[in-house]
């Protein structure tokens, strides 16, 4: 399992009125991640246990460099209705693997489309049941970090920077591990990769 | 030098500083001034370059749809239907639905776009291939975020399509450049599709044929010919992939 908290370094991401970053948020939401995911039994790696800012190419290699991985990204929005929670998958990607066989590097996430959705899905309506007004299935969206990676990869974005007090963004940090290492749990047993020569060349 | 010039000396260069004191901060204040007015007016001058392309009043009023955000607050978008003057013209036409996308809606809330953010060009390739260049603040006003930032590109791709038949995708550059994200979520490197079956472009034949010297004609001949060729190609060009449908 390789958790994202996305940004860090010179890179806040979203910033709120009242100071909250979302570089930070999402490094300590990424710690509560992980202690339910490995209650769950997941191994987990992340992209980055600091303040620094690996590249998007970096990110995904962590998952790209292992077998069977799965990637979550961690954000926090500057928009959205305070105390509610999205699960995007990668928009539809032309798949065309070259003559080697190899995925390219720059659509790798392309055959695991399938699986990301179901992932994504899973992740979703469990987030829907925790906090209300959230929608009821993961959403397709252009991202950047997730086009690279091999494995199938959501990205988690929490509403939002703009809340007043950050305690009200804390508190939502057991819901959505909770909900996360519980989808993913769910999503194991689909998780069988039918394609050959899997790894992504770049 | 006796005490009564050291005196003297002494007074003048202190007027000297005091003068200064006074008179340096005003002058940099007008420097300041001028550096912002002359900012004020490059910022004007690409906006009324904009502005020109706008309305055409004797276009015939057709309506437009353009999608700004719902007041729902879940990220979703809403079309809202205005009569507007709109060119034929494919590329006139796609700058001025932009334009009027860029100008907001009634309400404030509902932008998608940053307001400070400024459409520096429109292209349509011969495949289809529209081309949106941006100022830089649609990327740095933009507040950033996966939800927002998809926002803003949906609404340009859903006006697009709802209003321009020969765009078939859409690639979004800022200030002339390719970047890799909108504000570090959207990926801008590929093209968004815009309308599945686009209608052909029809090539407008150029003026300045017409206007040729009668000893070029046979030449001119080939000039009026040469559009043809600019009929849209099965052949993606190399700005197609990756393609993301959003």
């Amino acid at each position: 399992m390789v958790l994202d908290p996305a940004h860090g370094g010179t890179d806040s991401g979203a910033r709120g009125t009242g100071g909250i970053r979302e570089s930070e948020v999402v490094l300590e939401f990424a710690t509560q991640v992980r202690r339910a995911l490995e209650l769950q039994g997941f191994q987990v790696v992340q992209t980055r246990q600091d303040n620094e800012n690996p590249s998007f190419d970096d990110r995904s290699a962590k998952a790209n460099a292992q077998r069977g991985a799965i990637f979550i990204s961690l954000h926090v929005s500057s928009t959205g209705s305070p105390g509610t929670v999205r699960v995007y998958v990668n928009s539809e990607l032309p798949t065309r693997a070259d003559s080697s066989g190899l995925i390219p590097w720059e659509r790798a996430q392309a055959p695991f489309l399938g699986l990301s959705r179901k992932l994504g899905d899973q992740v979703q309506t469990l987030l829907a049941q925790s906090f209300r007004g959230s929608p009821a299935a993961a959403q397709a969206a252009a991202i950047r970090q997730l086009r690279t990676t091999a494995a199938p990869a959501i990205a988690v974005e929490i509403s939002s920077v703009s809340v007043d007090n950050r305690a009200n963004l804390d508190r939502m940090a057991t819901g959505v591990a909770e909900a996360i290492a519980r989808g993913a749990t769910a999503f194991k047993p689909s998780y069988v990769v039918a394609v050959t020569g899997q790894g992504a060349a770049q | 030098m006796n005490p009564r010039w050291k005196v003297w000396l002494i007074g003048g260069l202190a007027a000297a500083v005091v003068v200064a004191a006074i008179y340096f901060p005003i002058l940099r204040r007008r420097l300041q001034k001028a550096s912002n007015a002359q900012q004020q007016s490059e910022e004007q001058a690409r906006r009324e370059l904009t502005q020109a392309l706008a309305m055409n009043p004797s276009e015939p009023r057709v309506r437009a749809k353009l999608f700004w955000a719902s007041d729902s607050g879940d990220g979703t978008l809403l079309p809202v239907t205005a009569e507007l003057p709109l060119s034929s013209d494919p590329v006139l036409r796609s700058k001025q639905v932009l334009n009027t996308l860029l100008a907001g809606p009634v309400d404030p809330e509902l932008r998608t776009l940053p307001p400070d953010a400024v459409l520096l060009a429109f292209y349509l390739l011969p495949d289809g291939t529209g081309i949106a260049d941006f100022s830089e603040a649609l990327a740095t006003s933009i507040p950033s975020g996966i939800q927002s930032e998809q926002m803003a590109v949906d609404s340009i791709v859903k006006t697009l399509e709802a209003n321009v038949p020969q765009v078939a995708r859409l690639k979004i550059l800022i200030h002339g450049q390719e970047v890799e994200t909108l504000a570090g979520h959207l990926d801008l490197t590929g093209t968004f599709t815009v309308n599945t079956k686009p209608v052909p472009a029809q090539p407008k034949p150029a003026p300045a044929v017409v206007a040729a010297p009668a000893q070029a004609a046979p030449d001119a001949k080939k000039l009026v010919e040469a559009p043809a060729k600019l009929t849209p190609g099965t052949t993606p060009g190399k700005l197609a992939q990756p393609e993301h449908r959003p």
